[in-house]
């Protein structure tokens, strides 16, 4: 082991353990609780997905709301019509949602840059209405809101404690722990296939397709293979929002979502995935912050877009690339920035 | 028939404003290779100017020039602020920009005029009233707004292909460095390119507040929808494409939701599901769009 | 590296510390000084002009405080946003009631946000108090959710009114209908067919919309095409005012009807496009609230309170907004329900109250207009006069008529 890799892997852990600690620690901060402790897990899984695709392979997913709507639909169909037990239904959303992310990632091998993002963006828009279309009644239930409240399949029927491992956990401490418990192996699955031979690839691809389909890399095959399994996060992601609310309609899984994924991941930085906290953390608490500041009309808009602006003008690699920046030595600098430009 | 006709006048109504928005879209696409969320805002915005200056004495057609004006300005201040420092980065950070610009754009209408519903003068710009053609009500405002749009295409379309400084607008566009290495102030075409927009935005705003009434700060986000779907039909880049989308979509929704009637699909809720599907349908056959040229790939 | 993670995860999870919860004795949210309520209204996204039925009721509670609260106790109204998404308003209740301890719900708005809520919090025995929407679930299903209770008249019993009034008045006529195609519409178009009763097959045309669209053009012209003499508008302000101007456009003279959603003065004034438009003349509507807009009002004391608060309390307001003044009067009707839940009220004690109302003096209602419930009367409001627009403003007429469904 090189000395900067030694550097880098210790630099790592004390990252991991920090983000554990913090995660562990989050919910007893002023205003936050579990349940928003819950909700910014379920960023956390979605925004990781979304930087594998967009930040590792360079195809720009405005429409993940939606495979978090297929993964969330998935779970909520499953408890409350065929009485499947809640925590089997997120493999089986994973699965859904993937498939429905290699199937919309072939036609996506066509389309370049915004074209992409624009027909994805397409997705996202369309998604609700499609869940609410009269003709996909026998599916989705057109639109009406799927109640899972009280259903015996679902932990702790959505509100009782929860027994686990000998322990007595309130509802929303369980629903707190699975999703990160998930969001934490998910991030490990993550570091494994990006620092492995398909991260390679997928690198290749983004940088530059011709140089990488003539050193072997089959495009196609790992263009596809990144939106599926980017899909399949965000399909979990949706399946755990659903759990812990037990709630799902189409109006929860709005283009505004989707939305406010990409604006995560950039703010995360593109291409690193230890930015991903801070990148939900913003999507999830600006918005409570911005309400803070005051309840006037327009204003917590505002204020909301004015620091998205702010946060791209000053950290345009996102929080994680600043980082590098601050940490690494000075020819790594260099480096960096002539890459970012 | 008469029933046909009249959907098909409705159709171009609706299909004249995506258009202008989209136009607006295709020309900053043009000249600075971005896709612009906060168009519809922009023009949101501008329009509530413009309704400031009305309601502080000013003729409507006054307010309506000295608007453009102003948007015309703003777009330019915008583009030599923010945008400027965005532009030739990575794709994502310039959508990230613009999401923010919708956000913070649509806020300050919120916060500035509140939500209050507004409207401007009756029979302004053009009057409510309609000609009747055969059983078909055609209004004059409609029929005002498409021309006005189809008027509009044309004078960029000589700007662009005519004129020294539309040569020079493409130019910065598709080559800075060589344009630059010629003597062209490439900085502030680009920025021309916004301002131009931001301009046409205006007229889209003032047009949706007369026919798609009432003013109110979110008026421009369904047209915002339909308007990106007209712009990547008609190829991004292309401002013919941009109104020939928009019509298109306008016309063609009309029709298939009012004769679904008959066939009962119950697509009346699924006019953004289709719109979007035609969008992926032209793309998979054609990736840059009906009127777009394909770009040649980098080596 | 990986390793690391796994231990790291079975850490956190294993330190999922259990924490014992003592049994209750008073309920949460209420104090010798205070009293701590919450709900939420969308403050962003496409339906926040609804908001001031949230800001409306809060400026009221400020002005209830300054004058020594009820009982002593300050009233704290913490509403959070919910973008109008359904599944926000879910997780926003969760948190009231579970990290931040509200005594009870009040005031939420819309009708899918609410249902969404309901049974969570009926399950916790929370009150969910006078829901801001007409749906009609939330009066009629007493019996399955007490701990909930509505507050307009519903949206069934306004269309049923407008049924009967025009099986009285024009029975042959055809009937045409714009609604929104959700269940704020088709509780409008259910209730007319009641009020129709035989006469329901005058329904000659009905065509929805989305509240996502960008205008109803292409609907006014396909109703147009059935050549009904009665228009129903049971749309939001927003495609009310280009129906009128859209309806006018293709020289179509129908009768109109407008729910009382879309009704306000001001939403009338912009309709007619300052009088120029003769189709808004005679328009018929439901009315229960006094219209601060409404010369009428102009010197009643209880439009003079409204106008004192909003100054006052919510600076920077619309006053002109009627929803403020809705905000104000539901408002009303909860510092009533709280004078008559005891000394120190409980949960139970104020949702008996708030079903045991007789109401005659609240100033924001119309005059003689009473809010009376019961243990098995769910539906606070149903009481409402027509009106029809004529010269520039609302006369009404006839006299106060039962809305109930």
């Amino acid at each position: 082991m090189s000395r900067l890799a030694t550097v880098r892997a210790a630099v790592t852990a004390v990252a991991l353990v920090a983000g554990i600690v913090l995660v562990y620690f989050l919910p007893h901060a002023d205003r936050i609780g579990y349940i928003k402790g819950s909700q910014l897990g379920v960023y956390f899984i979605a925004i990781l997905g979304l930087n594998i695709v967009t930040g590792y392979t360079g195809q720009i997913s405005l429409g993940h709301g939606a495979f978090m709507a297929i993964g969330g639909y998935t779970t909520a169909i499953l408890v409350s019509e065929h009485g499947v037990r809640d925590l089997w239904t997120i493999p089986i959303a994973a699965l859904v949602a993937g498939l429905a992310g290699f199937v919309v990632g072939v036609p996506a091998l066509r389309l370049s840059g915004l074209y992409l993002a624009l027909a994805t963006f397409g997705l996202a828009l369309a998604m609700p209405a499609i869940l609410s279309w009269d003709k996909l009644d026998a599916v989705t239930k057109s639109g009406q809101e799927i109640q899972l409240f009280n259903s015996p399949h679902l932990l702790g029927k959505g509100f009782e404690d929860v027994h686990f491992l000998g322990r007595t956990l309130s509802f929303n401490h369980a629903v707190y722990y699975l999703t990160w418990g998930i969001a934490l192996l998910l991030l490990a699955v993550a570091w494994l296939i990006l620092r492995g031979a398909p991260g390679r690839a997928f690198r290749a691809v983004r940088d530059s397709e011709l140089a990488a389909t003539s050193s072997g890399v089959r495009v196609a095959t790992y263009k596809t293979l990144a939106f599926a399994i980017s899909a399949a996060y965000a399909g979990i992601a949706g399946s755990l929002f659903v759990i812990a609310l037990a709630f799902a309609d189409p109006q929860s899984f709005p283009a505004t979502l989707s939305l406010t994924l990409i604006v995560g991941a950039a703010v995360a930085g593109l291409g690193s995935l230890w930015g991903v906290l801070a990148g939900a953390a913003f999507v999830q608490f600006l918005p409570d912050f911005a309400v803070h500041i005051s309840k006037a009309q327009g204003v917590p808009d505002t204020v909301y877009g004015a620091a998205l602006i702010l946060i791209v003008l000053l950290l345009p690699t996102g929080v994680a690339g600043g980082l590098r920046r601050a940490l690494s030595p000075l020819t790594t600098r260099l480096y960096t920035r002539s890459q970012s430009q | 028939m008469t029933q046909f006709l009249q959907q098909v006048v409705a159709g171009l109504a609706s299909g004249s404003i995506y258009a202008l928005l989209a136009l607006g879209i295709v020309i900053i696409y043009r000249s600075t290779g971005i896709v612009n969320f906060a168009q519809g805002e922009m023009a949101t915005f501008t329009t509530f100017v413009a309704w400031t200056l009305v309601d502080h004495g000013v003729g409507y057609w006054g307010a309506f020039a000295l608007t453009l004006v102003i948007a015309f300005a703003g777009g330019i201040a915008l583009e030599r602020t923010i945008v400027r420092r965005v532009e030739g980065g990575p794709v994502i950070t310039a959508v990230i920009l613009t999401i923010g610009l919708f956000i913070l754009l649509g806020g300050l209408s919120n916060w500035i005029w509140k939500a209050e519903v507004r409207s401007f003068p009756p029979d302004r710009p053009f009057p409510t009233s309609a000609w009747d053609v055969g059983g078909v009500a055609i209004s004059k405002q409609d029929a005002g707004i498409l021309a006005v749009t189809v008027v509009l295409v044309l004078a960029l379309w000589a700007l662009f292909q005519l004129t020294k400084l539309g040569l020079a607008l493409r130019a910065s566009a598709l080559n800075p460095t060589a344009s630059r290495l010629v003597g062209i102030r490439v900085g502030w075409m680009l920025a021309l390119g916004w301002g131009l927009a931001a301009a046409l935005g205006a007229v889209a705003g003032l047009f949706t507040a007369a026919a798609n009434p009432p003013l109110d700060p979110n008026m421009m986000r369904p047209v915002l929808i339909y308007a990106l779907a007209a712009a990547v039909l008609g190829g991004l880049e292309s401002p013919v494409g941009a109104i020939v989308g928009g019509l298109a979509i306008g016309v063609v929704l009309n029709l298939i939701v009012t004769y679904d009637t008959h066939v009962h699909l119950d697509l009346d809720r699924m006019r953004i599901p289709m719109a979007f599907l035609a969008i992926l349908i032209v793309l998979l056959v054609r990736p840059a769009g009906i009127f777009g040229r394909t770009a040649v790939r980098r080596v | 590296m990986s390793r690391v993670l796994f231990i790291a995860t079975a850490a956190l999870l294993a330190l999922g510390i259990p924490v014992a919860f003592g049994g209750t004795q008073a309920d949460p949210g209420i104090t010798a000084t205070s009293i701590h309520i919450g709900g939420t209204t969308p403050l962003s996204g496409s339906a926040q002009a609804f908001q001031s039925v949230a800001k409306g009721a809060d400026a009221y509670f400020k002005y209830v405080n300054s004058r020594g609260g009820v009982n002593k106790r300050k009233i704290n109204y913490e509403y959070l946003d919910d973008q109008y998404i359904p599944s926000e308003t879910v997780r926003q209740t969760r948190v009231l009631v579970e990290d931040k301890d509200v005594f009870a719900i009040f005031n939420s708005l819309g009708t899918e946000q609410n249902e969404a809520i309901r049974p969570y919090l009926n399950t916790k025995d929370v009150p969910q108090l006078f829901v801001a929407t007409g749906g009609t679930t939330f009066g009629r299903d007493s019996k399955q959710y007490p701990w909930t209770i509505a507050y307009q008249p519903t949206y069934i019993a306004e269309g049923a009114m407008y049924g009967a009034y025009i099986r009285r008045t024009s029975p042959k006529q055809k009937i045409a209908i714009l609604y929104q195609n959700d269940s704020y519409g088709g509780d409008l178009v259910k209730g007319l067919e009641r009020g129709l009763g035989p006469r329901k097959s005058n329904i000659v045309s009905r065509v929805s919309y989305a509240a996502t669209d960008d205008n109803v053009q292409s609907q006014i012209a396909q109703l147009r095409s059935s050549k009904a003499g009665i228009l129903m508008l049971f749309a939001t302000p927003k495609f009310v005012i280009q129906a009128y101007q859209y309806v006018n456009g293709l020289g179509w003279k129908p009768k109109i009807f407008v729910n009382a959603v879309s009704s306000a003065s001001n939403v009338m004034v912009l309709s007619s496009s300052q009088g120029k438009n003769k189709r808004v003349e005679g328009s018929i509507s439901i009315v229960f609230l006094k219209d601060p807009n409404d010369p009428k009002w102009a010197k009643d004391p209880a439009v003079l309170l409204y106008r004192k608060i909003m100054k006052r309390y919510a600076k920077g307001s619309n006053i002109k907004d009627v929803y403020n003044l809705y905000g104000m009067s539901v408002a009303f009707t909860f510092v009533d329900a709280l004078k008559h839940a005891g000394k120190n009220p409980t949960r139970a004690s104020l949702m008996r109250a708030a079903t045991h109302l007789n109401e005659r003096n609240n100033p924001f209602l119309l005059p003689r207009m009473s809010v009376r419930t019961a243990a098995n009367d769910h539906y606070p409001l149903d009481q409402a006069r027509l009106q029809r627009w004529h010269n520039g403003r609302w006369i009404s007429f006839g006299g106060l008529l039962k809305a109930r469904s």
